[in-house]
């Protein structure tokens, strides 16, 4: 059989081909400093290294359950600010007066205790939520629920199973009404 | 592994690299359309990627570049040995 002829000013011969191909498709890790980008509608913006450490920073779980615990902390504060304000102070009918300094110090206890408990419940449920959507790779309705789910458990656990129970479908439900509200 | 290339003249080089930017630029296509099919549900709430969407598309290209270099690499393993085939075959044939 004839050996075909190759024209070699216009093809490869099957050994450069291999060696083209592994070249294409291996793993070569070049560090390209012009990126060929197919041409689409509007500008392409290709995010340097160190706007991607940025944004990664801003955009990772812990980063997010501190705002969230920060914000619970606020609100936690005016919360339990109003609420020691209007509460009455019950106290016996013949005992001196409260000074305003008393009046004070028990805001600031009930204000600080309000916080903290906020902040907490929003660190938990910030992250667990957070970590829930990491995992599932999905950005649905469900994971409010999931992360009010394990969050309500965790806090009324501590007071026992049952109030566990009610606590976690009581915070999942109420998640899931939040979220709701918010995307509709 | 890196692969070098071989020593071309300078006619083959254009058309390597033409053959480069091709593959890519198709290969790039059909990746953001799989992954987009694939992560992105069709109904949009907001214009920002969602955490979960864009932790879906980082598996989603880390996935398709290896399968991408895996299958590659099977394809030239296959044509090499189709190769030998033909050879062997060519040697035994002036023979009979």
């Amino acid at each position: 059989m004839e050996e075909s002829k190759i024209d070699s000013s216009v093809g490869f011969s099957p050994k450069e081909m291999d060696s083209l191909m592994k070249y294409f498709v291996g793993n070569n890790c070049k560090y390209r400093e012009q990126i060929i980008i197919p041409r689409t509608v509007g500008p392409i913006h290709i995010k340097s290294i160190d706007e991607k450490r940025v944004e990664a920073v801003f955009e990772s779980c812990a980063f997010k359950s501190l705002v969230a615990s920060v914000m619970g902390y606020g609100l936690g504060a005016a919360l339990g600010l109003f609420s020691a304000s209007v509460s009455p102070n019950i106290t016996a009918p013949d005992a001196p007066q409260q000074t305003a300094r008393e009046i004070f110090r028990d805001l600031k206890f009930s204000t600080l205790s309000y916080a903290k408990n906020f902040a907490l419940v929003g660190l938990m449920f910030s992250a667990v939520e957070c970590t829930i959507e990491s995992y599932r790779g999905k950005g649905d309705w469900k994971n409010g629920t999931y992360a009010g789910g394990i969050t309500g458990g965790l806090i009324g656990l501590r007071a026992g199973l049952k109030p566990g129970i009610v606590g976690a479908l009581g915070f999942a439900a109420f998640s899931t009404a939040i979220d709701y509200y918010m995307r509709h | 592994m890196a692969a070098s290339l071989p020593q071309l003249d300078v006619a083959k080089m254009q058309m390597v690299q033409d053959l480069e930017i091709e593959m890519m630029s198709d290969m790039y296509n059909r990746m953001t359309a799989a992954c987009h099919k694939k992560c992105i549900p069709p109904k949009y709430k907001d214009a920002e990627l969602v955490k979960g969407e864009s932790v879906c598309l980082d598996r989603c290209v880390a996935k398709y570049l290896d399968i991408h270099e895996r299958v590659g690499r099977k394809l030239t393993q296959m044509s090499l040995q189709d190769e030998e085939a033909v050879k062997k075959l060519q040697g035994e044939m002036p023979k009979m």
